[in-house]
């Protein structure tokens, strides 16, 4: 094996253990905003009609915010059950793209292990992942130490949003409206969204993305959320380009 | 059917989506593998994902846009913003958004 090469002779444990933990330590700072979104979701499950049971069910199996959030008031209203999939699935589209972006790295492992580390993903998983690892050369790509990375995120990531979901469950009943907690998890997803902003290109993509959502905010299904995305990273490629075209000609 | 039966049924299939959304290319990817160009631009994808989730949060009510700097929600959003790009701390960042979101909210 390459990889005990790479290692040395540190036992194979101590490098799980070790990436298990950095990936903890790399997804830390992300778990408030996790816990605040789960803790809204657990709260609207119970809001929109679902009994303890049925919530808990929805958490632990689904594991999914905002494809929770876009089925729950499809779900009060007693939609057929495809346009509830259809509609989850549509919210649910970027983690395909995010698939094609994790499969360079894991897709030499079998394929429970890919179901498994799919499942798993998160929004911000995925973005610490690639920020984290795109540079690998690909001979070192899917490494113990990486796929243990990304489980360390994965299980603070689950901890973190499970604990506070089925806390907001519990306290459904008890919190009132008028607190905002919805706004709290808004703010959470800026403080998350602030500072992968870092570049002229990711601005130019994050702006278009943000003016396509609100002029498709009426589209069924949320398919503006879909447009906004596909615009977005077309934008932002376009920028990247523009940018080499230019400094290229400047040289 | 029941209420319960749809509830459980619709969760199950919401499981479902979730696998097969989440690991698509990663069952998929060896059969069809991935430019590399396409794999560039996908780096954009979870900054434009957030954007377009955060955006009709913040300028849109019940369908109409809002581009009143006064409304709550869109004030808080840009203090937050803002604040977030100065001080890259998500405590401060939340503190001063919800306090400007109550404050704005009640007067």
């Amino acid at each position: 094996m390459k990889r005990s090469a790479f290692f040395g002779h540190e036992p194979a444990a101590s490098v799980r253990r070790a990436a298990f933990t950095g990936g903890l330590r790399a997804v830390a700072p992300a778990l408030f905003a996790t816990g605040t979104w789960g803790l809204v979701t657990g709260v609207a499950m119970i809001k929109v009609g679902l009994s303890t049971a049925e919530a808990l069910g929805m958490t632990l199996l689904v594991f999914a915010g905002s494809a929770q959030l876009a089925a729950l008031p499809l779900i009060a209203a007693g939609v057929p059950l495809w346009v509830v999939w259809l509609a989850a699935t549509v919210v649910n589209l970027r983690f395909v793209i995010f698939s094609a972006g994790l499969a360079p790295f894991f897709q030499r492992l079998p394929l429970a292990k890919r179901l498994a580390l799919g499942y798993v993903t998160s929004d911000i998983g995925f973005a610490l992942f690639l920020s984290r690892f795109a540079g690998t050369p690909p001979e070192e790509r899917g490494s113990t130490h990486q796929v243990w990375f990304f489980l360390g995120m994965a299980a603070g990531n689950w901890l973190a949003w499970q604990a506070m979901s089925i806390l907001g469950i519990f306290l459904g009943h008890a919190v009132p409206g008028e607190w905002g907690l919805d706004y709290a998890a808004i703010l959470a997803l800026i403080a998350l969204t602030v500072p992968m902003i870092n570049s002229r290109p990711s601005l130019a993509g994050a702006l278009t993305a943000a003016a396509v959502a609100v002029l498709g905010a009426g589209l069924p299904l949320r398919l503006g959320l879909v447009a906004a995305v596909v615009a977005g990273i077309a934008v932002a490629m376009g920028t990247e380009l523009a940018l080499e075209r230019f400094h290229r000609g400047a040289r | 059917m029941s209420h319960a039966l749809y509830a459980w049924l619709a969760i199950l299939g919401l499981t479902a989506v979730t696998v097969i959304t989440r690991s698509a290319f990663l069952v998929l990817g060896d059969r069809f593998p991935l430019p590399e160009r396409v794999q560039h631009a996908l780096r954009y994808a979870p900054a434009c994902a957030l954007s377009a989730l955060i955006a009709p949060e913040v300028m849109t009510a019940g369908g109409a846009l809002v581009l009143d700097p006064a409304s709550p929600k869109l004030a808080a959003g840009l203090v937050a913003m803002t604040v977030m790009a100065l001080s890259r701390s998500m405590i401060v960042t939340m503190a001063v958004g919800m306090g400007i979101f109550t404050v704005l909210r009640l007067l």
